[in-house]
């Protein structure tokens, strides 16, 4: 008996000091948010001496809930165009079978091993001779074209589970394709849509490098390139830079926290 | 990021696609009505930069020149003889197999743990080793830049505290020290994704075997090292080529932490992509660099393919 609750000690001890490694820059962060300019020099590891939200003053007035807003401006409408795009070829690819088809398929799925940093420079080039640079669609329509492989495979394997007699009946009453998809399959698809989206939205909130070079306005800033606008804004200033992080990050992991449940079945898909 | 690391194509796909065939899709123009915008946007925006990047790789040109001059193989042999080159494509290897030991090494460990080690509290423990996973890398990177400040940051104070002395030049200022401690980033945010990747697979082991085993006498380690390990060798394989198309994809990290510096000491190629396309405007070369990344992407995609067809 002594021997198995001396190993439970044990595990639970590893499990507790990765919980620490992770916390620790997290707290870290929060706490120096609150510091003056001054105690982070003096004291970098102590609590700070009084709550002071000066810091997260100053980070506001770099554009913080500018950047916030244009984030979510890009991914929402950036995940929207997946979603349909993705839902709307899967569910055409899934129902047929000619060798065409099957070409499309796996040409789109090819489209996944292409990693965006390897085509920054004709990507940046033809967005820039469109006249597209610091817009919203500079980076929506990447972003989109970058989640569409993902997602297809995704609603590929969804839709081919999905109960044919439903759509036959469908097609009995005279609907076309487009009509039994979005009247009769994507109402029953929540968790699929729900899983794939939360997925890429996770990833294009925090995209960097198409960003960074579509985006140097800092009205059209995304908030991974913003906070780095931050950093530059107030070099020496770490108790605004921590707060505009704190404030970037906290959202963001609460609704992790609250929604996890679909962050993880649709990230633990990815290995079977 | 992590999406062009991930296939899935579901086994039995096939059979599906034939039954669903004979009722019969006759809408040719709707079919391909639909098909056109994801074809449309992949076209754009993925496989014609994919092609000029590589038709870009003969030439060269300059960031704002029209004019693109033939160079032949002249920016590969370029490339071959260049030593940043090699120590980015060096760094790039250290940064994946850093990570395979680190990410995968400990995502098993901690996978296992919360599998069958321990009686309660899995939950809690997957959420807060999960969270970094969510939060942007550039804000990982900037709040690590600050605890690994020589002036201010955390590291050095607890260095010593416990009576040691931290890197005269800083953490990320000594090239024998900076690359490791890219290593210790990227190993704070992605292990939880690991773990998580890997329990998946751990969840599906069927009870029997453990059962089986134990009434032979093996528990503990030696269940893990004799039936837990050999269950999930496939998606081990998927998490370490997932991990390696991430090594070899790192940009975020470097840029905001070093610039690539000191000295090019964490220099790795899609940082050198950018700094020879965007600060030198030698964007034929940057092509050249960027096919030679395409390339390796391409293969271990392919790889990925068909790793997660045998795991599924």
């Amino acid at each position: 008996m002594s021997r198995f609750r001396l190993a439970n000690i044990v595990l639970y001890g590893v499990l507790s000091l990765w919980s620490i490694f992770v916390l620790l820059p997290l707290l870290w962060m929060v706490l120096a948010s609150f510091k003056t300019r001054r105690e982070i020099f003096t004291n970098p590891l102590g609590l700070p001496g009084t709550l002071n939200f000066d810091s997260f003053a100053r980070a506001w007035r770099v554009g913080v809930p500018q950047f916030m807003i244009n984030s979510a401006i890009v991914t929402v409408l950036s995940v929207a165009l997946i979603v349909f795009a993705a839902g709307m070829a899967a569910y055409v690819l899934a129902r047929a079978e000619s060798r065409w088809m099957q070409a499309i398929y796996l040409l789109l799925v090819a489209g996944f091993a292409v990693p965006p940093t390897a085509v920054l420079v004709p990507l940046f080039q033809m967005v820039s001779a469109a006249g597209f640079l610091n817009s919203h669609l500079a980076i929506v329509l990447p972003y989109a074209a970058y989640g569409i492989p993902f997602t297809t495979v995704l609603f590929y394997a969804f839709f081919l589970d999905f109960p044919r007699e439903l759509e036959d009946a469908a097609r009995l009453d005279g609907c076309n394709q487009l009509q039994v998809l979005f009247l009769v399959i994507v109402p029953l698809s929540g968790p699929a849509v729900a899983s794939a989206a939360i997925f890429q939205a996770v990833f294009i909130w925090n995209e960097f490098p198409l960003a960074l070079l579509m985006l140097t306005q800092p009205e059209m800033k995304t908030l991974p390139v913003g906070i780095l606008q931050l950093q530059g804004t107030y070099a020496s200033d770490w108790p605004a830079v921590m707060a505009g992080l704190a404030v970037a990050t906290l959202p963001i992991l609460a609704v992790f926290v609250f929604s996890q449940k679909y962050f993880v079945r649709s990230l633990a898909g990815l290995g079977k | 990021m992590l999406q062009q690391q991930a296939l899935d194509i579901p086994a039995g796909a096939t059979e599906l696609r034939s039954a669903a065939a004979r009722r019969g899709i006759g809408q040719p123009l709707t079919s391909a009505l639909m098909l056109a915008p994801a074809l449309l946007l992949c076209g754009v925006f993925i496989f014609v930069p994919a092609s000029l990047a590589i038709v870009g790789s003969f030439f060269s040109f300059g960031l704002t020149s029209q004019a693109w001059v033939w160079n032949g193989v002249g920016n590969y042999a370029e490339a071959l003889a260049d030593p940043i080159f090699w120590l980015a494509l060096r760094n790039n290897v250290i940064i994946v197999l850093g990570s395979i030991v680190l990410q995968v090494g400990m995502g098993t460990v901690l996978a296992a743990i919360l599998d069958r080690g321990i009686p309660s509290g899995r939950t809690f423990f997957r959420t807060i080793i999960f969270a970094p996973m969510v939060i942007s890398a550039v804000a990982v990177a900037l709040i690590w830049l600050i605890i690994l400040d020589p002036n201010i940051g955390m590291l050095n104070s607890i260095v010593k505290a416990i009576g040691l002395t931290p890197p005269s030049r800083g953490w990320l200022g000594d090239p024998s020290v900076s690359i490791w401690m890219v290593l210790v980033v990227a190993a704070w945010q992605y292990t939880g994704f690991m773990m998580v990747l890997i329990l998946a697979g751990l969840q599906g082991i069927p009870n029997d075997l453990y059962e089986a085993a134990s009434i032979d006498g093996a528990r503990g380690l030696t269940a893990f090292w004799h039936i837990t390990l050999p269950s999930i060798r496939n998606v081990l394989l998927v998490a370490v080529l997932i991990t390696t198309i991430g090594g070899f994809k790192v940009f975020d990290f470097i840029y905001v932490l070093t610039q690539g510096g000191p000295a090019n000491a964490t220099q790795v190629l899609g940082t050198y992509v950018y700094l020879q396309a965007f600060n030198l405007q030698n964007m034929g070369y940057a092509n050249a660099i960027a096919v030679v990344l395409l390339a390796i992407a391409v293969v271990l995609g392919w790889l990925q393919l068909k790793a997660s067809r045998r795991a599924s």
